[in-house]
């Protein structure tokens, strides 16, 4: 792919709302972040009991949109509403909230795995224990998975397209594909391009059930053999995509370049098995992304995994990046804000900026001794098979 | 640029499986509306439906897939198994990365969150069943299409609501112009669900027991589901194989209108935009259209805007337009995906499909309706058109195979 321009960032995280306060988080041991502190107040200690999540602690909308027009927002739509505004300021899209390059011409491309899950539990259970016609329509809309992207457009004035994708983990780097495609095409200037995903009851409630949570005094070390699960995290980032000549023409400073984008399903042996984690797809969509970026493994600097801290898929993944890229440097970013799903791929490209610009890198759990950066690959590994993997370049 | 085209169809609906008998009855102007057996409606008021009858699964998937997945994805499947039947391809076509799959939904799995949710509520968390929770993900839909097939490419899900299909089929055109795909299996499937059934009676938006698109005295829209499945192939596979093309894909324009999470913006730019992206982009100008299959709703607000923009775009000019959403019902995120399909049978027979239950017109939406029963006239060049939640507008462009320009030129 033609390189493209990485011209600003805004996130909601767990170690910290705005970029600025991530990389300072990042400067320190995952653990000095203290984000998994006891039962988040998302979650009902009545109906999740004793609960161990990153939750964006003391998160308040209000803060940095107002008081107005938020009541029928969600939380994950805050979150995307919240990145969006300061990715656009960060990339001098706008100013005082005024567009220096039209509406017309920008658009968004957000990912999320489940998406609207609380608000659909939250209808259901109205329906279920009062009475349907209770149900409120002014959040009815928020059940539709695209709806919250929907508002950061009406939010932001973004009127070029505005696409949400689902694939699962992997969505926010397949986001890169999409941007690539409308800018190539002429279908906008600047693409905000990420995900976000939201910490709810019915997620955690899944997780546990799963027993994929790392919580009762289990062990969460993502990447390494002795983790004994993972835990979940919340937030959302968006970065402002852009032609590399349209940067320069508008005099934007690059952060950083996207030059590459893999992705790949994989299924698995047996009929009988619906989730796993595929090595070959690992390898595949980093091989991918390695030829679309026309570089070889060995120019590769370091890998931005997703290991969360579920060994089967840990396993699969190392084994996989190995199989790829041989004995390059892996970060585990997800020690510091857990499994964020389809936010996950965004903060781990937010993670992955913030090494490429010098933030010192305390999660390495493979690999050869880290030397400078150039090149980053970021990886996303779903749980049926799917794995995406973009490529990022230094800034000149 | 290579040329798109559509080589085969697939569909689940309210009026039938498969492209033949789906079409028939759309000719016939036969409607699909019949009361609610899935759920118990009658505390809302409305009690009528699009709703998919004597779909079984196991008549469309092997018993392992029927046992891994929900409702929607069987739809899904099914309608791909006849699109990629109806194509004439193979496992040996599909198999490997330069096959993908990219299926749109407003609400993907919703009977199995519905199940899980009601062990939930009802009998507390030790009865929700931990063998059903991974087949809740909306990112399966493609991913099981991918597998039933071998297809190891992007496997996405575009979960863009009402205008779901249009964006799958769209992004689906893009991969494979970009070269990243030869074969895609595209277009989109959605449920008929309590939950979303009674938000939209909430709304205010259900008309109590037909859909009339453009009439003055419309009530409404009457919920559907069902899924539309493309088979879209670059013409030098197609060529390859000996296929013969049913249409190819035109250009397509999406916008954001930006205004409203539900309604359209007032004077439908976002909508006139998008119509407009999609002629200049395949290469052709608004009096080449023959006919658009329109979104028509059948709600006030929709309906009144949209005829507004068929002005604006095609000036004093009456073009032929109609909404199959009299006969299916509005199938959400499947909508646009089976008005897909419908574009590239009229694009084979020269047949506009009706929109039946037409009585009184409204001088808000003075437009040529092809009424209560099925036109004919040129279809070299038909648009698809539809809106969605979020504000969202997508437009795709269907033509004769080789009518339009190989490489549409970029809007500037």
């Amino acid at each position: 792919m033609k390189p493209y321009a990485i011209t600003g960032l805004g996130l909601v995280s767990p170690i910290g709302v705005g970029y600025d306060a991530f990389r300072r988080a990042l400067g320190k041991s995952p653990a000095a972040a203290e984000v998994f502190r006891g039962q988040p107040t998302v979650l009902s200690q009545e109906r999740i009991p004793d609960a161990v999540a990153a939750e964006v602690w003391g998160f308040d909308a209000r803060e940095y949109l107002g008081k107005k027009g938020l009541r029928n927002f969600d939380r994950l739509t805050k979150f995307l509403i919240v990145s969006a505004k300061q990715a656009l300021l960060d990339a001098g899209l706008k100013r005082d909230g005024a567009h220096l390059v039209p509406p017309e011409r920008l658009g968004l491309c957000s990912a999320t795995a489940y998406g609207s899950l609380d608000v659909i539990s939250e209808m259901a259970k109205v329906a279920a224990l009062e009475d349907p016609r209770f149900m409120n329509p002014g959040k009815f809309p928020n059940t539709v998975i695209n709806s919250a992207a929907g508002y950061v457009s009406i939010w932001e004035d973004l009127r070029a397209p505005n696409v949400t994708v689902v694939d699962g983990n992997c969505g926010s780097l397949d986001a890169v594909l999409t941007a690539e495609t409308h800018l190539m095409n002429d279908r906008a200037d600047a693409f905000l391009i990420g995900g976000g995903e939201a910490l709810s009851e019915p997620l955690y409630l899944a997780f546990r059930k799963l027993s994929l949570l790392s919580e009762g005094g289990r062990c969460f070390r993502p990447g390494h053999p002795e983790s004994e699960g993972t835990r979940l995290g919340e937030g959302a980032a968006y970065f402002a995509l852009e032609a590399a000549p349209f940067a320069r023409t508008r005099g934007a400073s690059v952060r950083a370049e996207v030059v590459g984008y893999g992705n790949v399903v994989e299924p698995p042996e047996s009929e009988a098995v619906l989730v796993h984690g595929s090595s070959r797809a690992v390898s595949r969509a980093l091989q991918m992304a390695l030829s679309d970026a026309s570089l070889a493994p060995e120019q590769i600097d370091l890998v931005v995994s997703s290991a969360a801290g579920v060994g089967t898929f840990d396993a699969p993944e190392l084994s996989g990046i190995q199989a790829a890229v041989g004995d390059v440097p892996v970060a585990a970013p997800k020690a510091y804000f857990g499994e964020t799903l389809g936010a996950g791929g965004a903060l781990a490209m937010a993670a992955g900026l913030a090494w490429l610009e010098g933030a010192p890198v305390h999660v390495q759990i493979a690999g050869r001794s880290l030397g400078p950066l150039k090149h980053v690959l970021v990886l996303a590994l779903g749980y049926y098979g799917n794995a995406s993997a973009v490529v990022m370049r230094a800034a000149n | 640029m290579t040329r798109v085209f559509v080589t085969g169809l697939g569909v689940v609906s309210s009026l039938g499986f498969g492209r033949d008998q789906f079409w028939r009855s759309i000719t016939e102007g036969a409607t699909g509306f019949s009361p609610i057996e899935g759920f118990d409606s009658t505390d809302l008021g409305r009690e009528v439906a699009g709703e998919v009858k004597g779909f079984v699964a196991r008549d469309f998937l092997t018993a392992a897939e029927a046992r891994r997945m929900g409702r929607c994805s069987a739809y899904s499947l099914a309608a791909a198994r006849m699109a990629v039947t109806d194509a004439g391809l193979t496992d040996q076509h599909l198999a490997g990365e330069r096959t993908s799959v990219i299926m749109g939904t407003t609400m993907g799995e919703a009977d199995v969150i519905a199940e899980l949710e009601d062990a939930w509520i009802h009998r507390g968390p030790d009865a929700i069943d931990a063998q059903k929770i991974p087949r809740y993900g909306t990112t399966l839909l493609p991913i099981h299409l991918a597998r039933a097939f071998g297809a190891r490419g992007m496997a996405q899900t575009l979960p863009a609501a009402c205008a779901a299909g249009n964006y799958s089929v769209a992004h689906a055109s893009d991969l494979i112009r970009s070269g990243r795909a030869d074969v895609v299996i595209t277009g989109a499937s959605e449920l008929l669900q309590r939950i979303q059934f009674a938000g939209f009676v909430r709304l205010g938006a259900v008309a109590p027991d037909r859909c009339q698109p453009f009439d003055k005295n419309r009530k409404g829209l009457i919920v559907g589901e069902g899924a539309g499945v493309l088979v879209l192939e670059s013409e030098a596979h197609a060529v390859r194989r000996h296929a013969t093309p049913l249409a190819e894909v035109g250009g397509y324009g999406i916008a954001c209108d930006a205004h409203h999470i539900t309604r359209p913006h007032p004077d439908g730019e976002g909508s006139y935009l998008a119509m407009m992206d999609a002629i200049s982009r395949t290469g052709v100008t608004p009096a080449d259209i023959d006919f658009v299959n329109a979104h028509g709703t059948g709600t006030h607000h929709n309906d009144r805007v949209e005829s507004q923009v068929m002005h604006k775009v095609f000036g004093d000019r009456s073009i032929p337009i109609s909404s199959m959403k009299s006969m299916l019902g509005h199938c959400m995120g499947a909508a646009s995906a089976l008005e897909a399909v419908a574009c590239v049978m009229t694009v084979q027979t020269g047949v506009y499909p009706p929109t039946v239950s037409y009585e009184t017109p409204d001088p808000e939406c003075d437009v040529n309706l092809v009424a209560n029963q099925a036109g004919r006239g040129p279809a070299e060049v038909v648009l698809n058109n539809s809106l969605a939640f979020g504000g969202y507008d997508a437009v795709v462009a269907f033509a004769r195979p080789g009518r339009v320009p190989a490489q549409a030129p970029a809007v500037q």
